[in-house]
C-alpha cells in the first residue's frame, strides 16, 4: 500500500506525502480543464467592441435605372432638403437666448449657438413643502421647457405666495398689500411664464447650489449682463 | 406679312436654341443615394425639433454629442471616439452592429439613475410672528450627484451610449479593482446573455472627464437620440 508514498523525515517523524489516486488525479484534472473552460467562455461572454464605421452603414435605398427619372428624383430631393434645412433654421433661435442647466446651476447667455457668457447661478430644491394642519403641499422644482422673456423690471418688488408665509410659520395675510416685499429679488428681474422668474439674491454664497423656490438667481454682476443682453421676447430654454 | 415673319423668326430661333442645349448628365446612384439620406435625416431632425422632448444629437462627422430641444443647442460635448459593442456568448456575436444610425432612439434614461432625493420639510404651525428658520448649506451638484466610473443612456429599443468618464474610478488595491472588474464583467454577460433585446448595441462615447461628468448631472429624462452617420 506504500508504493506510491514518499517518506519524508522530520525531526524524529515523517510525513508522508502520498500522489492522488488515479480516480482523484483525474477528477482533479477535469475540474481544471472546467475551470479553464469556464475562464475563457467567461472571456468571451459580454461586449465586443469595434471601432465606429467610417462609412454610413445604412442600406442603399432603392433607386431609379433610367436617367430621366433620376433627374427628376435628384431635383425634387434638392429641393425638398433645401426646404427642410430652411424650417430647421426657422425653428431654431437666432441671435440672443438664454440656457439653464438646473442641475449644475449654470446659467448660459447663448447668441447664435455659441455662448457669449457663463454664470453661476441657483436653481430649484426639489423640496416638498407640507402646510400644518392641511393637506396642502408645494414642490420646489424649476420647469423644464423653453419659456419667453415676458416682462424686464428694475427694483422688483416680490409678491410673496402662499408657500413664502408658510415657509416661515407665518399667516397667510388677507390684505394683498401685506405680500409686498422689496429687495428680496435683487436689482433686476426677467418674468417669465408662470411666475417664475430670473433675479438677483441676498444669499449670493449659496449661488452654484440648487436652494430656490423654482426660480433662476443670479448674482449682481451676471444679472446685470443677462439684464444688458436679453431683450424681452427672448427665449430660456431650461433642461 | 413681314410684320409675322421677323418675331417667328425669332421665336424659332430661340427654341432651337433650347433645343440644342446639353441636358444635364444623370445624377450618379451614389449622388441619389446620398440626397435621399440627407433628407430622410432631415426630416428626423424636423420630428425631433417639433416634439416637447429634449434630444441628443450624436453626429459621427463632427464627433459631437449635442443635446437640443426645439432646434436650439443647449449642450455640446466633443466625441474622442466612438466604439460600436455587440453582445456576445462564448465568443459567438448575437446581434449585428447595424440599423442604430440615422434612426430615433425614445426614452434614454441614465443607468444608473440619477435619482433626486426630495426633501420634505413641515411647516411650523402659523403665528403673527412667525417662525426662525435655519438655512441648511445643500449639497453642490458634484457632491449630490457623484458620477459612477461607468454609466449607459439607455433606449428604448436596444440602444445603449455607454461612457466611461477617464479618472473616475476611485477603487485602489487589488481586491477593490478586482470586485470591481468582476462586476462589470457579470453585468456585461447577464445584459449579453439576457432575452431581452436590452443593450442589444453598445456605443461607447469616448469623452473627456468634464464633458463625461456634466453629460451625467445635465440629461434630462426621457431624452431621444438620432446618430447622424457619416454624410460622404
Amino acid at each position: 500500500m506504500m508504493d506510491d508514498a514518499v517518506s519524508t523525515p522530520h525531526r524524529g517523524f515523517s510525513v508522508v506525502v502520498r500522489p492522488p489516486r488515479p480516480r482523484i488525479r483525474f477528477g482533479l484534472i477535469f475540474l481544471l480543464v472546467l475551470a479553464v473552460a469556464g475562464v475563457i467562455a467567461a472571456k468571451g461572454t459580454g461586449y465586443e467592441y469595434g471601432p465606429a464605421p467610417r462609412v454610413s452603414s445604412l442600406p442603399a435605398p432603392e433607386l431609379p435605372k433610367d436617367a430621366g427619372t433620376a433627374r427628376k428624383l435628384q431635383s425634387k430631393l434638392a429641393t425638398q432638403n433645401q426646404k427642410l434645412e430652411a424650417a430647421l433654421n426657422k425653428l431654431s433661435p437666432t441671435g440672443t437666448y438664454v440656457v439653464v442647466d438646473q442641475t449644475q446651476n449654470r446659467l448660459y447667455i447663448m447668441n447664435d449657438d455659441k455662448i457669449v457668457r457663463t454664470a453661476v447661478c441657483s436653481a430649484g430644491s426639489g423640496m416638498i413643502l407640507k402646510a400644518a394642519g392641511s393637506s396642502k403641499k408645494w414642490v420646489f422644482d424649476t420647469p423644464r421647457g423653453v419659456f419667453k422673456v415676458r416682462n424686464k423690471i428694475s427694483n422688483p418688488i416680490w409678491k410673496k405666495p402662499d408657500w413664502a408665509f408658510v415657509e416661515e410659520g407665518k399667516t397667510i395675510p388677507t390684505n394683498p398689500e401685506d405680500r409686498f416685499e422689496s429687495g428680496t429679488l435683487g436689482k433686476y428681474a426677467l418674468y417669465l411664464e408662470d411666475g417664475y422668474m430670473i433675479h438677483g439674491t441676498l444669499y449670493t454664497r449659496l449661488l452654484g447650489r440648487s436652494v430656490t423656490h423654482g426660480c433662476i438667481r443670479l448674482g449682481p454682476e451676471d444679472l446685470q449682463a443677462v439684464w444688458d443682453a436679453v431683450p424681452i421676447g427672448s427665449s430660456v430654454f431650461i433642461f | 406679312m413681314r410684320g409675322f415673319w421677323v418675331p417667328a423668326a425669332v421665336l424659332m430661333a430661340v427654341a432651337s436654341l433650347f433645343a440644342a442645349a446639353p441636358q444635364a448628365p444623370a445624377p450618379t446612384q451614389g449622388e441619389l443615394a446620398r440626397l435621399t439620406l440627407q433628407n430622410d435625416l432631415l426630416q428626423k431632425q424636423m420630428t425631433l425639433a417639433k416634439a416637447k422632448e429634449f434630444y441628443l444629437l450624436l453626429d459621427t462627422q463632427s464627433q459631437t454629442l449635442t443635446l437640443m430641444f426645439h432646434a436650439a443647442l443647449l449642450q455640446q460635448y466633443h466625441v474622442d471616439g466612438l466604439e460600436v459593442g455587440v453582445p456576445r456568448v462564448v465568443f459567438r456575436t448575437r446581434s449585428d452592429a447595424s440599423g442604430w444610425e440615422g434612426r430615433i432612439w425614445e426614452k434614454g434614461a441614465l443607468d444608473p439613475a440619477r435619482a433626486l432625493d426630495r426633501v420634505e420639510m413641515q411647516a411650523p404651525p402659523p403665528t403673527k410672528e412667525g417662525t426662525e428658520i435655519e438655512v441648511q448649506v445643500p449639497q453642490t451638484p458634484e457632491e449630490k450627484y457623484p458620477v459612477p466610473a461607468r454609466y449607459h443612456i439607455r433606449f428604448d429599443g436596444g440602444l445603449s451610449l455607454e461612457v466611461r468618464p477617464p479618472g473616475t474610478d476611485a477603487k485602489h488595491g487589488f481586491w477593490s479593482k478586482l470586485a470591481a472588474g468582476v462586476s462589470t464583467w457579470w453585468a456585461d454577460a447577464k445584459a449579453a446573455s439576457g432575452r431581452t433585446s436590452e443593450d442589444a448595441v453598445r456605443l461607447h462615447v469616448v469623452m473627456s472627464k468634464k464633458d463625461a461628468e456634466s453629460l451625467y448631472r445635465a440629461l434630462p429624462p426621457d431624452t431621444k437620440l438620432l446618430v447622424l452617420p457619416p454624410r460622404s
